[in-house]
């Protein structure tokens, strides 16, 4: 279970890299590698921690 | 076989508004997802009905997910800067850039170094090898000496436009080396 999760939140920053990069122009370049790093660091944190409730049913758009 | 399509499109028509909803739309755009929704449509049986509940439920996680990720990069960059820019002001004492031209011991360092014995990464030093003299000369006047463009064009006897030209084409140059060698 742990090991699919983790290839999930693998999966979606590997996917996120270029936006990740785009974003590390807000620092100075000295502080970039660390950002990207606290960033990835994040994502992981957030990702196995956040559960998104009330997730709408798909007949409930339709009535 | 034309009525099943009738009461598909019928279905679809009634629900106009809603199939224009981006979330819906994301979700119809998948054939699969589609060919359930038309299953369940035909056939309004309590698993077909699931099935396309389970699928958009995941489908409306991921894109919940995909916008959370996105949102959180670029806010945690904005507040990291913050964050070290406030450090940075409080904290005046961290020299990072010396405080005066004559800082001693960078300053120091410095003298007698050209570009090419600065720089560490060996990839980095073939690619810049294998610039012209000038805009070696350029770059290390502009990255070592931290001279300004218009100094360097005084030195060099040329227009700032110049320069400046050159050193784009040099870093052009490189950036392309160096992508070359990745791949």
């Amino acid at each position: 279970m742990e090991n699919k999760y983790n290839e999930e939140t693998l999966m979606i920053i590997e996917n996120f890299i270029p936006k990740i990069k785009q974003c590390l122009h807000q620092t100075s370049f000295q502080e970039r590698e660390d950002l990207e790093q606290e960033i990835k660091l994040k994502i992981i944190e957030k990702l196995a921690t956040k559960e998104f409730q009330d997730t709408p049913s798909f007949w409930d758009f339709f009535t | 076989m034309s009525n099943e399509y009738q009461r598909i499109e019928e279905f679809f028509c009634r629900n106009m508004e809603q199939i224009k909803n981006p979330i819906i739309k994301s979700f119809l755009a998948d054939a699969q997802n589609l060919y359930l929704v038309q299953k369940a449509i035909l056939y309004p049986t309590d698993r077909n009905m699931k099935m396309v509940d389970e699928t958009f439920q995941s489908h409306y996680i991921r894109v919940r997910t995909i916008k959370y990720v996105s949102n959180l990069i670029y806010f945690y960059s904005l507040d990291f800067d913050k964050k070290r820019r406030r450090l940075q002001n409080r904290y005046l004492l961290i020299v990072d850039n010396g405080l005066l031209e004559t800082d001693s011991t960078r300053e120091g360092d410095r003298i007698g170094k050209g570009l090419l014995d600065t720089v560490e990464n060996e990839k980095l030093f073939i690619s810049l090898k294998k610039l012209t003299h000038k805009q070696l000369q350029i770059l290390e006047m502009i990255y070592v000496k931290d001279c300004s463009i218009k100094v360097i064009a005084e030195t060099l006897q040329t227009t700032p436009q110049n320069i400046s030209n050159l050193h784009r084409k040099a870093l052009k140059k490189l950036h392309h080396m160096l992508r070359k060698e990745e791949k």
